[in-house]
């Protein structure tokens, strides 16, 4: 066998190449390994999760206007738990996002983001509400420095407003805008999936005040909820799967254009 | 005694002091419940504060029925049967708040009850927008078409209710 130096050297770091790459690397040309695993039906562990139904909702705010004042935010504070955001295609191509006040006087005009728009002048529109996703990773649980939020064994994520010292990293560190801070407390505020309400038997606030049937809450994993029902025959998704956080608010007829 | 045992002394004896200090302000149900340092690691009693201390406000139709059960009946067979009382009945703006009975001191009940007879009210969920859900699921009839009104086409300049009795959805 005649080897070269150059052979040896080429050999040499196509080896070293070949040893480089991870077996995980391989995994992206698997799509069932990058499909989420999020939902595991049947399993025993207790994990609220919520269902918003965007293709019922009219954007009318009632739950926005009900969250606030079940869940005591000052009503006239431009802070909310829960807010509806409005997305208009226009003719001319245009996407056009808003959620005046968070919705809570509700979308009664055809005024996106202040242009006046015709009725002929839109292609097509829906609401998407928003609430805090609950995550099974929550990216600002892991931040606290001080162990003031926390994540319950029923899956909520909640704040210890005795415990927080206001530092705001999990307001920066929540992909999905859904903290913020109390202006009474001054300390940081989020959804609690109404656990004061949930633990009790009784619907989370906004999903009593929808009266279109866009807002479901139910636990996970038990099959007469009506929340597993619809996340196991229908084909939701959730928002920004990229960040990892596993969140566990599910979406029914969301658009690519949602952010 | 040694200059090396001094700073060693005053370091341990501050560790000491920390320690205690510690014990006193740190409450003794704050751990890492389940071993889980990332997400769990909270003052457990905080829990009992939103699960049982914080109160339920919206109390729904079953708390209004124990007065005013002529009007759920005839709500419930109207278009509004999904529509909750607080939705139209909660104030936010003081200036219509006012219930004959009080019910924040006999009942517990915090929210503030009155009427809204403005147009904004009704145009919260009436009001045709191009992009609005043109149907809607009724618990009884199923999926039905969503009537939807123009505001500056249908009777403007009057408020809704001068002709249209809203727990009937029919007219007056
Ligand atoms: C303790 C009994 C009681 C309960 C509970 C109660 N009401 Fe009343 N309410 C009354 C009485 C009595 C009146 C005055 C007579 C009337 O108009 O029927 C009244 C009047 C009203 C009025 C008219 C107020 C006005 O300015 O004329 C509204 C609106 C109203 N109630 C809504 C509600 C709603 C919504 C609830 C449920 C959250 C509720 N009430 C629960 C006893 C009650
Ligand atoms: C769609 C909104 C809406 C809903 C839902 C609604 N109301 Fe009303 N209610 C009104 C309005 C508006 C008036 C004022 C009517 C008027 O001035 O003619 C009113 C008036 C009343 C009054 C006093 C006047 C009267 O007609 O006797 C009572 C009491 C009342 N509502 C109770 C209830 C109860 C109880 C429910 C829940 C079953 C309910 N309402 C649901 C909008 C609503
Ligand atoms: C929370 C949303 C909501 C609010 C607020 C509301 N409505 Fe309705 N309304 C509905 C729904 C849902 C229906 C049933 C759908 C249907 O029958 O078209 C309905 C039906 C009606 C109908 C019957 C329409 C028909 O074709 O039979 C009338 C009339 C009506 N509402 C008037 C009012 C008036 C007046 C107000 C203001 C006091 C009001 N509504 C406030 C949701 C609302
Ligand atoms: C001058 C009286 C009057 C006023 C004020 C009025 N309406 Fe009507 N409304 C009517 C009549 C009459 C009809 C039935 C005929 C029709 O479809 O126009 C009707 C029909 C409706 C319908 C059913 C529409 C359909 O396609 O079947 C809705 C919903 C409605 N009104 C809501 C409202 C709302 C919301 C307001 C306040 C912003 C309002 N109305 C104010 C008289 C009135």
């Amino acid at each position: 066998m005649d080897l070269t130096r150059r052979k040896l050297l080429k050999m040499g770091m196509l080896s070293v190449c070949g040893t480089m790459i991870p077996l995980g690397a391989l995994e992206i040309f698997k799509p069932e390994a990058l499909a989420s695993s999020l939902v595991h039906p049947y399993s025993q562990k207790k994990r609220w999760a919520f269902v918003v139904d965007t293709t019922k909702c009219v954007g009318c705010g009632m739950c926005v206007k009900t969250c606030k004042l079940e869940n005591e935010i000052p009503f006239d504070a431009e802070v909310q738990r829960t807010w509806i955001e409005r997305y208009v295609l226009t003719k001319k191509g245009d996407v056009l996002i808003d959620s005046p006040h968070g919705d809570r006087y509700g979308f009664t005009k055809n005024d996106p983001e202040g242009h006046d728009l015709k009725d002929e002048d839109t292609l097509k529109g829906f609401f998407v509400p928003k609430l805090c996703n609950h995550c099974e990773k929550p990216s600002c649980v892991q931040v606290c420095p001080v162990g003031a939020t926390y994540k319950t064994d029923d899956g909520v994520v909640l704040v210890d407003r005795k415990w927080c010292i206001g530092c705001g990293y999990c307001i920066t560190n929540c992909p999905y805008f859904a903290r913020f801070f109390h202006p009474v407390f001054n300390t940081a505020e989020k959804c609690t999936f109404c656990y004061h309400r949930i633990s009790k038997g009784l619907k989370s606030a906004c999903v009593d005040a929808c009266a279109f049937g866009v807002r479901k809450i139910g636990m996970l994993n038990d099959p007469d909820s009506e929340v597993f029902k619809i996340i196991t025959t229908q084909r939701t998704a959730v928002l920004k799967p990229e960040f990892g956080n596993e969140p566990h608010v599910f979406y029914l007829g969301l658009d690519h254009i949602v952010r | 005694m040694n200059h090396a045992w001094r700073p060693l002394i005053l370091i341990v004896g501050l560790a000491a002091v920390l320690l205690t200090v510690r014990m006193f302000l740190v409450p003794s149900d704050f751990m890492a419940k389940n071993g889980d340092y990332k997400y769990q690691w909270h003052r457990v009693g905080n829990e009992k504060f939103w699960r049982d201390e914080f109160t339920v406000k919206h109390k729904g139709r079953e708390f209004c029925k124990q007065c005013h059960e002529d009007k759920i009946e005839l709500v419930a067979d109207s278009g509004h049967a999904r529509v909750q009382c607080e939705n139209c009945h909660v104030m936010f703006n003081p200036e219509k708040k006012g219930h004959p009975v009080d019910l924040k001191a006999d009942f517990g009940y915090l929210l503030d009850i009155g009427i809204d007879r403005s147009r904004e009210l009704c145009k919260r969920c009436h009001s045709k927008l191009p992009y609005r859900p043109k149907e809607f699921t009724s618990l009884t009839k199923g999926i039905k078409p969503f009537n939807m009104i123009d505001p500056q086409e249908h009777n403007p300049g009057e408020e809704c209710v001068d002709c249209h009795d809203v727990h009937r959805t029919g007219f007056k």
